[in-house]
């Protein structure tokens, strides 16, 4: 009986266990070796199956420009700074977790007392050269204003035209035009995140 | 007069052979790019013309314009003379070779070989052996070592196999009694069962398999193989340079198919209703179609393996169908 | 006191008799939690979590004082129940701002909130609107507002303003139903907490106090925040750069808080100055004026090579003051040594000839007091110091000393003070004429002296002045009367021993002191001051630069000498600027500068500065590393804060033929000097311990050698104090570097009392001529309200102002006639 699987048991289960090939020491062995690999016919598998495959047509190959893939919410591409439903403002409250939990240390925030004696984000920039596209900044984001979106495009002859507030951010015509689509990615609520919350008592 | 109408015949079959084979070899690799993308469930080229037919013509303008690179240390002379030997021996080796049935043109009877010699076969392996100068010289005059890497295996290789090509096909020519590839050709005429296939099995096989290692295709492709040597001795090559390797690689392709239908497969004799000429282009891209289904399936061996192959299990094989062949006639 | 031993979580423990339990469990590496309180301030007990079980019973560790076999618990179920719900009433309507408050991780509320395990909330009450308030250089949010009261104890016992209080919240009673619910402590201090929100003191509006910012350093929460530094940056993101105060000579550890400009602009900035408010309270100067960096584009070869030819081939004297480094200090003496400048510092000369002065008598090299000291002290003499201004850090500490030591004190000045008259009402600030600190040195000899030890011939001269004059005076003496008195409901009389006070008229013999007439102190001065001097037994005595420019320094100096050796009174002599100290101990420093004059931060023929606008431009102290001598006798380092492109002078040095790779090198290089060591900068630490022990830089050797009883007789000073002016900045403003921050940028102006306003008919703002023999000056008037009396005074802060051509000689006060302008 196999004893192997039983014996490591640190190993996954459902592993397949590879004994590796019996070692050819005598030339007889190597040459029943040769025979047995070309007995068997290994070379025209190969053949067969690059055959079958170019008959059954089943190209796989998308025409890029003209045809695009539909991301995965989960897929973390250039980050957007979305805006409040309610009221367009911006939802960034300038906590900074994000900046301080980048573990390649790119994003960095500029941040004052504005006229309604509220904090103000006066810039907030990414530096996507040394950006690794974690996620934990959208994952700490307590408001969800941090986002990654779904624009894998992202060529460009400065890698600062991405960087900046006013690039990320939800330009107002096209929130206006109802356009901001809520992020159900990376560091979005669950579905079930209304369980999680206890209720605090208020007195009125 | 009849000499005059000979050169101008000559010259004019000569222009004809080198465009068609040059052109067929430029369309062989748009065909083997196809072939590959298909069997990796890929398109291949799409965008330039309908299903990208026109990206040949966009390769050979990109080939033409290409800056003409010579590097700082290449030996210059043999650094430029060395992919025209390739280019031109894979052509001159061509020139012996009968691709079609005599046709007549406005009563003028043609002979599609450009010089008929009675000793074609040896003239096309001799003049197709010369081309292993081209890599050989390119290899040495690079001034690097993958260049340097790749010619030394080229030798090899090259040379490894013409023995077993050589010995393979002279069990056939015992048989045939000639070298003359006409004559190899009308030694099969009457269908199929008259292959020369049916009686030198092993022969044929054999000659398949060196074919391979002498036109650099996969599973021999050690000469350039990317991983290993980069590009092998063609590294410090572009644009049209390179593409002149390209073309002696492609004709060589071409050539040796032309060479096993013409032994193996009956040539250009009628096949049932199908005549001779089509039969010729069909098994032709046959083997074409072979190359690049082997290059798709298989992967490529080492070069102690290869050397194995050839002096272990080839030659040997080769020798006793000699052997043997000269006994059963004997 | 007498030493005890106190088991606290079965670990004995040592201590004074009298220390709170907190403060033993602290130093001893035991934690008990506490919000409210702060060290070296009075118990507050508004959190309540300090809570500990004493041999069983309930107590607040930070008032609970040691005795002897005490047994302290500072955890147990009961404890930790009751810890849980107040931090939970804290958290009641604590508005979730977390992610913009300016405390941003530094925030007590948080850490407790997490310590204490709070994952829900089970106490509600209405929220009250609480508005936020901007009160000039401070931002007070009373939503974040806890009401530890950290602030006003803060203020109270440490600057001693005492400008905040609670005031009440408004807003709902806190309900009944609580009080069943919630443990006892919580309740008692969510009552408290639900009625009050911390206000100004006056009632008004604006904060009428000298702006140390102290407060917004001891808030836990950011209740009380500066208003510049307000939303700019998180806490966490700031570079904390140990220094040292580089505009006083207190010298205290500040932290320079540093991050890149903005995301356009790499450069580092400031952004504020934090300190260690347990241990060391920093004043307004520096935590807001912090900005004095000298902003140079690259270094300027032109400029140094002209320099370096102006001193090979012109100068001859150097010219300088304080606000420079030991380093650069002991850089300039060795140029001297090497090429003979004459170095000239006036600030540094009068206090250097004073301290020789000085150790002629008092048999010391070094003055024995220090800040430290004063705060031990329970009584304090302040001589000739304008202390609020001069030396805030002095002030604070002899408030220290006034109000938790229940200490008494002296201050003398000849312009009234009214920050210092509140500290307590055990200070008695006696506003003496211009010129009379002799005769008060004498008095002081002559009250605090040791009448045996003291040579024969000073107690001959004191005796002097006592006179026996026959006095009547009333007094008062009580009798006990013996009365029947009819008891109205049972009509039964009863006989009552009742005391009655009688005034009785009564002719003593009194030993009048003609040297109180001299000082102007009131006759009942002795009566004052045997109720002051009740058990007191540790004294200090602070004199200020007063003394060190007056023209009998000399003097004076032997004569603090001679208090040092003869009474109990530690002194310290303060030093005007950062460095004087340092500086009059490097440097062999010369009376006048010879033809050709090099001015360091000093106008003259060729100069270097910090300042901006020089010929060579130097670092600023924020952009230097080095070590500063503070008015401790400690050898502080500072750190850079900030990044300099150009030369410094050192680089000017090597040029010159001295060769060191950095500033920092000559550090060790001071052990050559008296007093100082042979330390490595690097090995300098820089902080202060858990039990408050000050971990900073090496503290100055003092010797001792024989000394003198030499003194002079009391040589009276003419001077009309009609016509005085003082020399000292306003509150805040040190020198042109804290001119040059933003927060304090403001122009000079003559400071002068509303009382001095309405004698001579001047409004706020109005221009004045002021004319004496040797300078004329039109400048404004500014009104100051912490000042009394008629003296107004100039200040030296604003570059653009030429005040010292008045103060020819030095001297800080100067005869000079003050007209109105009309403004045309």
């Amino acid at each position: 009986m196999e004893l192997r699987g039983f014996k490591s048991r640190n190993a996954t289960p459902g592993y397949i266990y590879f004994e590796g090939e019996t070692e050819v020491k005598t030339p007889w062995d190597r040459f029943k070796r040769f025979s047995s690999r070309a007995v068997k016919g290994e070379l025209f598998v190969g053949l067969w199956i690059v055959l079958r495959e170019m008959l059954k047509f089943n190209i796989h190959t998308v025409q890029y420009p003209q045809e695009k893939l539909q991301m995965s919410p989960r897929y973390r591409a250039i980050h957007r700074l979305l805006r409040l439903f309610e009221s367009g403002h911006e939802r960034c409250i300038g906590c900074g977790l994000c900046e301080k939990i980048c573990i390649s240390n790119c994003i960095k925030m500029d941040t004052k007392v504005d006229e309604k004696s509220r904090k103000l984000v006066t810039e907030y920039s990414i530096n996507f050269g040394r950006c690794i596209f974690c996620g934990y900044c959208a994952e700490v984001c307590p408001e969800l204003a941090i986002v990654h979106g779904d624009d894998y495009e992202y060529a460009s002859e400065q890698r600062a035209e991405f960087g900046f507030r006013e690039d990320m951010l939800t330009p107002l015509d096209k929130f206006k035009a109802n356009k901001q689509k809520e992020f159900p990615g990376f560091g979005a609520l669950s579905k079930d995140a209304d369980k999680f919350v206890k209720k605090t008592p208020l007195a009125y | 007069m009849i000499e005059t109408a000979l050169i101008i015949e000559t010259v004019v079959k000569a222009v004809v052979v080198l465009s068609v084979v040059a052109g067929m070899g430029a369309f062989a690799t748009f065909i083997e790019r196809k072939v590959l993308a298909f069997m990796q469930r890929r398109l291949g080229p799409m965008y330039v013309g309908p299903y990208g037919l026109l990206q040949l013509a966009a390769d050979g303008i990109k080939l033409f314009t290409k800056e003409d690179i010579i590097p700082q240390n290449t030996i210059k002379p043999i650094f430029i003379i060395a992919p025209v030997i390739a280019a031109s021996s894979a052509f001159v080796a061509v020139a012996a070779v009968p691709y079609f049935p005599e046709f007549t043109v406005f009563g003028y009877t043609v002979h599609p070989i450009v010089s008929d010699i009675n000793v074609g076969l040896l003239f096309v392996m001799g003049a197709a052996s010369v081309g292993m100068y081209g890599p050989l010289l390119a290899g040495l005059s690079s001034a690097n070592k993958w260049s340097l890497l790749g010619g030394a295996r080229a030798v090899i290789q090259l040379l490894s196999f013409e023995v077993v090509s050589g010995l393979s096909i002279l069990a056939p020519i015992m048989m045939m009694g000639t070298l003359s590839l006409i004559d190899m050709n009308d030694y099969q005429i009457g269908g199929v069962a008259n292959w020369l296939i049916w009686k030198q099995p092993l022969a044929f096989v054999l000659f398949a398999i060196a074919g391979f290692a002498e036109t650099n295709r996969t599973p021999f492709d050690l000469i350039e193989f990317e991983a290993e040597i980069v590009s092998g001795y063609a590294t410090e090559y572009s644009g049209m340079r390179w593409g002149l390797f390209f073309i002696g690689e492609y004709a060589n392709m071409i050539t040796i198919s032309v060479l096993v239908s013409i032994i193996f497969l009956g040539g250009y004799n009628d096949m049932w209703f199908i005549p001779g000429a089509l039969a010729m282009l069909i098994k032709v891209s046959l083997w074409i179609f072979l190359f690049l289904w082997v290059r798709a399936a298989w992967p490529h061996i080492r070069p102690d393996q290869l050397m194995w192959l050839c002096w272990k299990v080839l030659m040997p094989l080769s020798l006793l169908n000699v052997l043997i062949t000269g006994i059963v006639l004997v | 006191m007498s030493e005890v031993m106190v088991t606290i979580d079965g670990q004995q423990c040592e201590a004074k008799e009298g220390e709170t339990i907190l403060n033993i469990a602290r130093r001893n590496g035991i934690y008990i939690p506490a919000i409210c309180y702060l060290t070296n301030c009075s118990p507050t007990l508004a959190c309540r979590l300090c809570l500990v079980e004493i041999d069983g019973k309930r107590a607040y560790s930070c008032n609970a004082k040691a005795k002897e076999g005490m047994n302290v618990t500072t955890k147990s179920e009961e404890i930790e129940v009751e810890r849980k719900a107040i931090m939970q009433v804290y958290d009641v309507n604590h508005p979730l701002e977390c992610g913009v408050c300016d405390q941003s991780g530094e925030c007590e509320l948080q850490d407790y909130t997490l310590r204490m395990g709070v994952e829900h909330q089970k106490f509600a009450i209405a929220d009250t609107l609480r508005p936020t308030h901007d009160w000039g250089f401070i931002h007070y949010d009373s939503s974040l507002c806890i009401v530890c009261e950290r602030c006003v104890t803060v203020c109270k016992d440490m600057i001693g303003e005492s400008i905040l209080k609670t005031v009440p919240r408004g807003g709902p009673v806190l309900p009944k139903e609580w009080k069943e619910s919630a443990p006892k402590d919580t309740y008692a201090m969510w009552n408290k907490l639900q009625k009050s929100v911390i206000g100004i003191a006056s009632g008004g509006d604006t904060l009428e106090c000298t702006n140390c910012g102290e407060c917004t350093a001891v808030c836990p929460v950011g209740a009380l925040v500066g208003s510049d530094f307000q939303y700019t940056s998180n806490a966490w993101e700031l570079t904390k750069i140990p220094a040292a105060n580089p505009h006083s000579s207190d010298c205290s550890l500040i932290y320079y808080d540093v991050k890149q400009t903005s995301i356009h602009d790499a450069k580092e900035k400031i952004y504020r100055v934090s300190s260690n408010y347990s241990f060391a309270p920093i004043h307004g100067g520096i935590r807001y004026g912090y900005d004095f960096e000298n902003e140079i584009e690259g270094k300027d070869e032109k400029a140094m090579k002209k320099a370096v030819k102006f001193f090979k081939e012109e100068a001859d004297s150097i010219k300088f003051d304080s606000f420079i480094t030991n380093e650069e200090a002991l850089i300039l003496q060795k140029l001297k040594e090497n090429y003979g400048y004459k170095l000239v510092n006036d600030d540094a000369y009068a206090y250097k000839t004073f301290l020789e002065n000085y150790r002629t008598t008092s048999g010391k090299s070094l003055y024995s007091g220090d800040l430290r000291e004063i705060q031990k002290s329970n009584f304090v003499i302040s001589i000739g110091s304008f202390v609020k201004n001069d030396s805030p850090n002095t002030g604070y500490a002899i408030n220290n000393a006034l109000t938790m030591n229940k200490g008494a004190g002296l201050y003398f000045h000849p312009i009234s003070d009214p920050i210092v008259e509140g500290y307590s009402k055990n200070i008695l600030c006696i506003n003496h004429k211009i010129g009379v600190e002799e005769s008060i040195l004498y008095l002081i000899l002559d009250l605090f002296g040791d009448k045996e030890k003291l040579p024969k011939n000073i107690i001959e001269y004191l005796n002097n002045f006592h006179k026996k004059e026959k006095k009547t005076i009333t007094e008062v003496v009580k009798e006990q009367v013996k009365e029947m008195v009819r008891d109205e409901e049972s009509g039964e009389e009863k006989e009552v021993v009742k005391t009655v006070s009688k005034n009785v008229e009564k002719e003593i013999e009194v030993d009048h002191n003609l040297l109180y007439d001299i000082v102007g102190l009131k006759d009942d001065f002795d009566i004052k001051l045997t109720k002051m001097l009740a058990k007191k037994d540790r004294f200090s005595l602070v004199v200020g630069e007063d003394l060190y420019t007056h023209k009998r320094a000399e003097n004076l100096a032997k004569l603090l000498g001679m208090i040092e050796r003869y009474t109990n009174f530690s002194t310290l002599i303060i030093p005007s600027k950062t460095n004087t100290l340092g500086v009059s101990l490097i440097c062999d420093l010369d009376k006048s500068v010879g033809k050709k004059v090099v001015g360091y931060n000093v106008k003259a023929d060729f100069n270097l500065s910090s300042l901006g606008k020089a010929d060579l431009s130097f670092p600023a102290l924020n952009q230097q590393e080095g070590t500063f001598t503070s008015m401790n006798k400690r050898v502080v380092p500072t750190n850079v804060a900030l990044n300099f492109d150009g030369y410094c002078l050192n680089d000017l040095a090597n040029r010159l033929g001295l060769i060191a790779e950095n500033t920092i090198n000559y550090t060790v290089e001071l052990g050559s000097i008296k007093g100082y060591k042979s330390e490595e900068f690097d090995n300098l630490p820089n902080e202060f311990l858990n039990s408050g022990g000050e971990n900073r830089g090496y503290l100055l050797d003092i010797e001792e050698h024989n000394a003198s009883d030499e003194v002079e007789e009391i040589q009276e000073m003419v001077f009309d104090d009609k016509y005085a002016v003082y020399l000292a900045n306003p509150v805040m403003q040190f020198s042109a570097f804290t001119n040059k921050a933003h927060q304090l940028n403001e122009a000079g102006a003559l400071y002068a009392s509303s009382e001095f306003l309405e004698i001579n008919e001047l409004k706020d703002g109005a221009m004045v001529s002021i004319v004496n023999k040797d300078a004329k000056l039109i400048v404004a008037v500014k009104l100051d309200n912490q000042i009394k009396g008629l003296i107004p005074y100039l200040p030296t802060f604003d570059t653009k102002l030429d005040v010292l051509p008045f103060f020819k000689d030095g001297y800080r006060f100067a005869e000079v006639t003050i007209k109105g302008v009309k403004n045309d």
